[in-house]
């Protein structure tokens, strides 16, 4: 009897995974879905249009089209996600394997720098670094790496710690094996799975605060068409033009929703407990 | 233990006659009470002598008042003055004070105490944001006479008009003799005083001032800070206020002025919201200014749903409204996209590396444009770059805060500049177009013809000669593409139900005053 492959016959994980392939096709084919509208093109003539037939989900105060905006949006924050999240799993693993592994100074430093970020509240010290760096999304970026890569670290670091002194380990040591394939065949394995797992359920949350960022005006710059930027220019028009605020807002819940039950799905999957 | 029971009877009549205290103020329902919310500037600071937007606040707070205000055709009116003489050289004026005015302390209003506001600006003016030498020169000679109740000001120079310096909010006059508190608790002549300052952010609680000159009409007035435009708009609707001032959202104004429950008072006001063009960077190149110009339809930004209603559309740096023959200006810079393209193709400003945006000296333009959230100035920033990425020039944006956008401004940091300025602040021009003279300019414009027209313009006391150089001065400035003009800024106030009467001012110092009245 073929055994059934774990993941597809995770219903969650095949649904979700449809969705968000589907949500990352919308952005790479973004011109075909709004049938060429530019998203930075409008006519102040057009401003606060609401929802009507040549604009599905209205315009705002430039006269853009907000229904284009919103999926060329789905580029600016998945590629801004994906960015963070690619970037803090490699920082925050790095780190941590190397001081799991080495131990003494170089785990003593790792993790007094860890421990100096997580003195402060996550998004404070995100908004203060992107206040000194300036307002941009590569820099709302940088913000959200700068104080995110700890937890990957402490939890590579810990996962590494737990094998670092087995029996296994000591004995390919012992037979001459060297530093890097130490790391790469036997101490990075072990701690990836979790690691995945941690970084499949961050792609939600990570989401929220680059839109938390730019919706505070330390992330995407005007004319960008970003989802937190456009809650923030809808923001002044909440209540004659909610459709400036509904719309982004609808995005981002449907993108976070799909991301986190996948990541959830994911978890379901690998989680060596549920095996 | 008797002794205890006799403290708790004791205590128990005093709460029980604190009670009924409190009930009779409850219950004293013909309190006139308005709840007005407003922008806060400098932390709500009443110091006047001191802080530039400490005057303003004092001013349109209703506590303090000037010698004399401007009427709604910016005209000189005597306010605490009743009248004035002037010499023919422009340089003595004797003012007259009305007689029985009080400050709110119950103090006579005199000569002598305004000869002491006068030497308390000497005093503290340098140290301080408020310049108030910018109004009267601290040579400024000022004797007075309490017995014919008359001031009079000898200057070092001729003043062609002195009485309108005298308007500006920090001219206000306030009884220094008695102030303890110069920050937050002054003392003025003006219908309302201070009972109670609240904090910064939150506000103050004013109270009629029983020794004005006429029916105060509110008994009570919480003045309440609100930045945001939307806190302003729920905070009107749901009652919590009944007078706000300068919402500037216009589909929320529309909403307020679709609606019988609300009546909406704007003026066509004596400010100009304008960019300044640093002429020490990319846009000291004519060619690319004067297709910029051309490249922007301020009409259509001016009358959209983002802008329409609060700015009128104009191209000069003085408001169309004002006297200075806005009609007779010509522009040679209107709005024409097509020939902007062109003038730029003739001059060579092309885009050669097809990426969208032209280049000057090999280097793409990309302008930087400092804004901040004032009056819509970012929404005009935005609108401008969209009309400029159309002729192929890149704009980036950088909106902080006012802070930000003056610091820029003073260190030439920037190629835009936006803000929105007060244009005839003591009824007459000349301190606003000083800032295109070349000495003191904050963009690096230098035009020689200028120059000599704003020297011409200091020393000239002919009304009609003044009104004559400052429309040659703002034909300069339009031919030669300096500023990128937004509009000119229309002030409003906006109120409910509980409120029978209220009027916003073309000159924007006064808020509270004895015209906002209760609802019958």
């Amino acid at each position: 009897m073929k055994k059934k492959n774990r993941f597809l016959a995770n219903k969650t994980f095949v649904v979700f995974s449809i969705l968000a392939v589907c949500i990352i096709l919308t952005a790479v084919f973004a011109p075909v879905v709004t049938r060429g509208v530019d998203p930075l093109k409008g006519s102040l003539v057009d401003a606060l249009l609401p929802p009507c037939k040549e604009h599905i989900f209205g315009t705002d105060k430039m006269g853009r089209d907000i229904f284009s905006r919103v999926i060329y949006g789905a580029r600016a924050s998945l590629s801004a996600t994906f960015g963070v999240v690619a970037l803090i799993f490699l920082v925050g693993t790095v780190t941590g394997v190397l001081a799991g592994y080495f131990g003494g100074v170089i785990d003593a430093v790792i993790m007094r720098i860890a421990d100096m970020m997580l003195a402060f509240p996550g998004l404070v010290l995100a908004l203060a670094v992107a206040g000194i760096m300036g307002a941009s999304i590569k820099n709302a970026i940088i913000a959200i790496v700068v104080v995110s890569w700890t937890k990957y670290a402490r939890l590579a670091r810990s996962l590494v710690m737990k094998i670092r002194d087995r029996d296994y380990v000591s004995a390919a040591i012992v037979t001459g094996s060297k530093t890097p394939y130490m790391l790469f065949r036997y101490m990075l394995p072990n701690a990836l799975p979790t690691l995945i797992i941690t970084a499949a359920t961050d792609i939600g949350s990570m989401m929220l605060e680059l839109a938390a960022m730019s919706f505070l005006g330390f992330g995407a710059k005007p004319p960008a068409p970003e989802w937190g930027y456009m809650l923030n220019e809808g923001r002044a028009c909440m209540q004659s033009a909610p459709w400036l605020m509904i719309f982004p807002g609808l995005a981002i819940f449907v993108v976070v929703v799909v991301f986190n039950m996948l990541g959830d799905s994911i978890r379901d999957i690998l989680d060596p407990r549920n095996e | 233990m008797k002794k205890t029971k006799r403290e708790l009877l004791v205590l128990a009549a005093a709460t029980t006659v604190a009670l009924l205290m409190g009930v009779t103020v409850q219950a004293k329902g013909d309190e006139k009470v308005l709840n007005f919310g407003c922008q806060m500037y400098t932390d709500g600071c009443v110091n006047s002598a001191n802080d530039e937007n400490g005057g303003w606040n004092a001013m349109r707070y209703g506590i303090a008042e000037a010698l004399f205000k401007f009427d709604d055709n910016m005209e000189v009116i005597p306010w605490l003055a009743e009248s004035y003489e002037v010499n023919d050289e422009h340089t003595e004026w004797t003012i007259k004070l009305k007689d029985g005015i009080k400050f709110s302390d119950g103090c006579d209003l005199t000569p002598t105490k305004v000869k002491e506001y006068f030497d308390h600006m000497k005093e503290v003016g340098p140290s301080g944001s408020a310049k108030p030498e910018k109004y009267l020169e601290f040579e400024a000679e000022v004797t007075v006479d309490d017995d014919a109740n008359t001031i009079n000001i000898k200057t070092s120079k001729p003043y062609a008009n002195l009485v309108g310096q005298l308007c500006h909010p920090t001219m206000g006059i306030t009884d220094v003799e008695h102030i303890e508190n110069y920050d937050n608790g002054i003392i003025g002549t003006g219908p309302y005083k201070i009972e109670e300052f609240n904090g910064v952010g939150v506000g103050y609680t004013l109270a009629a001032n029983e020794y004005y000159r006429e029916d105060v009409p509110y008994d009570k007035i919480n003045l309440l800070f609100m930045g945001d435009n939307s806190a302003k708009t729920m905070a009107l609707q749901s009652g919590q206020v009944d007078l706000v001032e300068n919402i500037t959202n216009v589909a929320d104004i529309q909403d307020f002025q679709d609606s019988d429950d609300f009546t909406v008072d704007i003026a066509s006001g004596v400010r100009c919201g304008f960019a300044w063009m640093n002429f020490d960077g990319v846009l000291g190149n004519k060619t690319l200014r004067q297709a910029i110009l051309m490249a922007i339809d301020n009409d259509t930004i001016c009358n959209s749903r983002t802008i329409g209603g609060l700015y009128t559309p104009g191209f000069s740096v003085l408001p169309s409204t004002l006297n200075y023959d806005y009609d007779k200006l010509e522009n040679p810079y209107t709005y024409d996209p097509e020939k902007a393209k062109q003038i730029l193709d003739d001059a060579g400003i092309v885009d050669t590396d097809g990426d969208g945006i032209r280049e000057l000296d090999g280097q793409n333009i990309n302008l930087r444009y400092i804004s901040y959230e004032n009056r819509l100035l970012n929404d005009f920033a935005d609108a401008q770059a969209q009309y400029l990425a159309e002729i192929g020039i890149g704009v980036v944006p950088e909106y902080g805060s006012s802070d930000d956008q003056w610091s820029k401004l003073a260190a030439l940091d920037y190629d835009f500049n936006n803000n929105n300025w007060i244009t005839v602040g003591t009824g007459d021009p000349l301190a606003y177009m000083a800032n295109w003279a070349t000495d003191t300019s904050y963009c690096a414009y230098s035009n020689p013809d200028y120059d000599k027209l704003y020297e011409e313009l200091k020393g000239e006391m002919d009304p009609e000669k003044r009104k004559d150089l400052i429309f040659q001065m703002q034909q300069i400035l339009v031919d030669d593409a300096a500023v990128l003009i937004d509009g000119y800024y229309n002030s409003s106030m906006i109120y409910s139900k509980k409120v029978g009467s209220a009027h916003i001012h073309t000159a924007d110092y006064y808020w509270l005053s004895t015209e906002i009245t209760p609802a019958e």
